[in-house]
């Protein structure tokens, strides 16, 4: 069962739209294995649009925007003047296969420009290219035995398990499970069947404990 | 229909959730006809009439406008994102289903995702639009397979350390592996600590480019 979901601060930055693309699409991800948090999302959807379209205490129109600056008839014939209709694209799943192992790869990230795949050790992981600044996110892949060395993080530490399990000093987690953790917590996720993620993280790790600080100037490999 | 100045808030958008269903129920605003602005969707989407269009148009454009100005504060970003929504409105009304929701959020939610797209054109410089597979209400996406590819063997990272000067291994196994201060290794090695300073940074930049270039991945 899923035991770790977003907060809903985080729910309704997402339903906003005010979030990083890393971060919605986590959300996203989650929401599509967890109905508790998809009801959520739905709820303050509905919410924020009717607060936004049916009420009369709407933003107030800031100062240098002009309603009458739209010419309104010349927009609308502009676009009814296009004919084409947006068709509806059939779900083809995509699915990748890394070290052998297949998996299949969510909606939210289907489109996302994806770096090439590479190894340490039991680690292999790919960085989504999404260019958001410090905020680094990943495919992150370990293989059945594998562990992260034990680390904490200048910022934040978001992993969404998407499938397989891992366990850390803090439990067992299943498919779906999203593990926000900042620089309070350290922690030293291994992997028995191995799993794959998706990580986001604004901060390189920092290893914690004896030879594996001399991984420190490499810490952002990982996440 | 004036509970919401009673709860005495002026941000709602923070109101608890509990509160939702009752102002959901209670605050049905006189000059908002859902079944209307549907019967409009769907004209649209059914029978590309202009007519529906033209009025669903001078219903939200204003709204829009207003909120996308109070978010980006620009003439030109606000313009745009009521031309970009009010398309996809068009483009795609045959998409909105009644039994599904109301017809504001569904509008919501296509103004939602033409803001989050610029906003990322801004912020990110990239053209990627992947609202629609944020919040895939509206249409569903199909790629590819991606290829994978391995390039970097196992266990390379101790390896690396035997490329590096003897020198630098020094220093190296010293801090790293034998746990000892800089101000230790100095003395063990009778060296100047500015030395010792000096030879664990070369070493750590050699090692941080020989990793790189096996990753032949700039991540950082």
């Amino acid at each position: 069962m899923i035991k770790h979901h977003p907060k809903t601060e985080l729910l309704n930055a997402h339903v906003n739209g005010q979030l990083p693309a890393s971060l919605s699409a986590a959300i996203a991800m989650h929401n599509d294995l967890c109905p508790q948090c998809a009801q959520a999302v739905k709820h303050m959807t509905e919410q924020q649009a009717e607060l936004l379209f049916e009420h009369n205490d709407a933003p107030e129109l800031a100062n240098d925007i002009d309603l009458n600056e739209i010419d309104i008839e010349q927009m609308i014939s502009d676009i009814t003047n296009d004919d084409s209709v947006e068709l509806l694209a059939e779900n083809v799943p995509v699915t990748i296969s890394v070290k052998g192992q297949d998996y299949k790869i969510p909606r939210a990230i289907q489109h996302m420009h994806m770096g090439k795949w590479h190894s340490l050790g039991k680690i292999t992981r790919a960085r989504m290219e999404l260019n958001e600044g410090d905020i680094h996110s990943s495919l992150l892949q370990i293989e059945p035995g594998g562990t992260v060395p034990e680390h904490t993080h200048k910022g934040f530490e978001l992993t969404l398990l998407l499938q397989g399990s891992f366990s850390d000093e803090m439990g067992t987690y299943v498919p779906g499970d999203f593990i926000m953790l900042d620089g309070e917590h350290q922690h030293t996720p291994a992997t028995t069947e191995g799993c794959l993620c998706f990580t986001v993280a604004d901060g390189a790790q920092h290893f914690t404990q004896g030879i594996n600080k001399l991984l420190n100037p490499i810490g952002s490999f990982i996440y | 229909m004036q509970l919401i100045e009673q709860h005495g808030t002026n941000n709602p958008v923070k109101q608890l959730p509990s509160h939702h269903k009752r102002i959901t129920n209670m605050n049905m605003n006189d000059d908002i006809d859902h079944k209307e602005l549907a019967d409009w969707l769907t004209a649209v989407g059914q029978d590309r009439d202009k007519q529906a269009f033209t009025c669903l148009f001078k219903f939200f454009s204003p709204k829009i406008l207003r909120i996308a100005g109070s978010k980006f504060n620009t003439q030109n970003i606000a313009n745009e994102i009521v031309q970009e929504t009010m398309t996809n409105v068009w483009r795609k009304a045959h998409l909105y289903n009644a039994d599904k929701g109301a017809p504001t959020t569904w509008v919501y939610t296509v103004m939602r995702n033409v803001s989050f797209d610029l906003l990322r054109k801004i912020q990110s410089k990239k053209e990627d639009t992947l609202s629609d597979d944020i919040w895939p209400t509206l249409d569903v996406a199909d790629e590819s397979e991606n290829e994978f590819e391995d390039h970097f063997e196992s266990q390379k990272v101790l390896s690396l350390l035997d490329s590096l000067p003897e020198k630098q291994q020094q220093v190296i196994k010293g801090f790293y592996l034998m746990e000892m201060s800089q101000e230790q290794l100095a003395k063990h090695l009778n060296l100047p600590l500015g030395t010792v300073k000096s030879r664990l940074r070369l070493a750590l930049n050699k090692l941080k480019q020989q990793v790189d270039l096996q990753l032949g991945d700039n991540h950082d």
